[in-house]
């Protein structure tokens, strides 16, 4: 029993070691406008986005952008969003993305730090607001990005709110973005939290699922770590007015999942066929 | 890239530089205008800034620019100080007949060497709808008011 506990431990130090210290300095804004036209390709052609109200985002200081999460490991909704805020306001207004321990402790994806991809944790949050900048946040983290295709536009953060209170502290607004389509670059068929304590991930590895679906190039896609090829989805992203944080919490979390799942009921709305849009 | 589109507008050059001259007439002639604000609240003239953003695939477009000739009557240019690399140009002539001859010019270079000039040729047509559409709407503005 103490093996497996000394194993335990072993491993969640391996990957606690591996993730970096929130480094805000590691952001790059000439990297990023290098990375832009790349993007907006991609965005443009295989995509066929649309990202509508950015003018709804105060046009300086900081701001806390809460979105729903789509597309498994491979979120296309993120980029897209990223593209624009960065197209829009100009890659000198400071902008970043929490994420997962995994993504940004993963070699092959050190690139992301340069985009002002930190780990998702409270510190580095508000770390990133305190500086002034932008930061994007998506609650639901890995339980909504997981959630089955058909699903797909039900906003679910599985109760968490603690970005509330992060905003509050930090006395910045609370800007909603929500979007469709990312739930539709693959088949995804269950979040597998069964499967994620059965393999002691959840304590591990902080992962709550090991998904399970069917993606692009591999058919039947367990965990989805080394990611897949998307399908060309179409994304449409609606960026909602600010939401002020002056009540409870509860209070103030049931008006952003109000004003996200209204904002995806009408971009679904629009939407005739899967995946085309 | 470099795009430019011409037309004749049956109105004297008085008429079209008002419009062009206007910061508030832009919204109603310039095409898929996503943003187009005053970044430092001066009367438009050479030093003036601007924040524009045209809608160019699947995201605006641009950032800030500065106006650099302001010549009555006859040319108004800016260009890009953040964003893509731009320079833009609305040039008023006589065409006789109390017609004016505008040429609309936009020059473009995106960042990101082969990627960026990739973008630059996908994104050609849309730029040139967009410079085509906005002559048009111009001279419907010039010659009906509206």
């Amino acid at each position: 029993m103490s093996t497996l506990g000394d194993l335990k431990d072993w491993m969640r130090e391996q990957v606690a070691s591996r993730v970096p210290k929130a480094d805000l300095d590691q952001r790059d804004p000439d990297y990023i406008r290098d990375q832009l036209p790349g993007t907006w390709l991609l965005a443009s052609l295989y995509f066929r986005a649309d990202v509508q109200h950015l003018d709804r985002i105060p046009a300086e200081g900081p701001v806390l952008l809460v979105g729903n999460h789509s597309g498994g490991n491979v979120p296309p909704d993120t980029f897209v969003f990223t593209l624009a805020f960065c197209s829009y306001f100009g890659v000198e207004r400071p902008f970043y993305q929490l994420a997962h321990n995994l993504v940004v402790s993963a070699p092959p994806l050190g690139w992301l730090r340069k985009f002002g991809t930190v780990a998702a944790n409270p510190d580095n949050a508000r770390l990133a607001l305190e500086s002034g900048a932008a930061l994007l946040v998506y609650p639901g983290g890995d339980y909504e990005v997981f959630r089955p295709s058909w699903e797909r536009h039900k906003v679910d953060f599985d109760g968490r709110m603690g970005y509330v209170k992060l905003a509050r502290e930090a006395g910045v607004p609370i800007v909603p973005v929500a979007s469709v389509g990312g739930q539709e670059s693959a088949l995804f068929l269950n979040r597998g939290q069964w499967l994620a304590k059965l393999l002691m991930a959840d304590k591990l590895l902080r992962l709550k699922s090991i998904p399970i679906s069917i993606a692009l190039p591999w058919g039947l896609n367990i965990s989805d770590l080394a990611g897949h090829i998307p399908l060309p989805t179409k994304i449409a992203i609606e960026v909602q007015h600010p939401i002020d944080v002056d009540g409870d919490d509860q209070a103030v979390h049931d008006k952003v999942m109000a004003s996200l799942q209204a904002g995806v009921d009408r971009l679904a709305a629009r939407r005739r066929f899967p995946v085309i849009g | 890239m470099r795009v430019e589109r011409r037309n004749v507008i049956d109105a004297d050059r008085d008429a079209v530089w008002k419009i062009v001259s206007d910061p508030d007439s832009y919204p109603s002639f310039m095409t898929r205008l996503e943003r187009w604000e005053s970044a430092d609240d001066r009367p438009l003239g050479v030093g003036a800034r601007y924040f524009v953003h045209w809608k160019v695939g699947s995201v605006p477009v641009g950032g800030l620019m500065e106006v650099v000739e302001f010549d009555d009557r006859r040319d108004l240019a800016w260009v890009g100080i953040t964003g893509v690399t731009l320079r833009g140009r609305i040039r008023l002539r006589d065409a006789g007949d109390g017609q004016t001859k505008v040429t609309f010019r936009l020059s473009y270079q995106a960042p990101g060497g082969i990627w960026g000039y990739i973008a630059d040729r996908v994104a050609v047509g849309q730029v040139g709808r967009i410079a085509a559409d906005t002559l048009k709407r111009l001279k419907r503005l010039a010659e009906l008011g509206g």
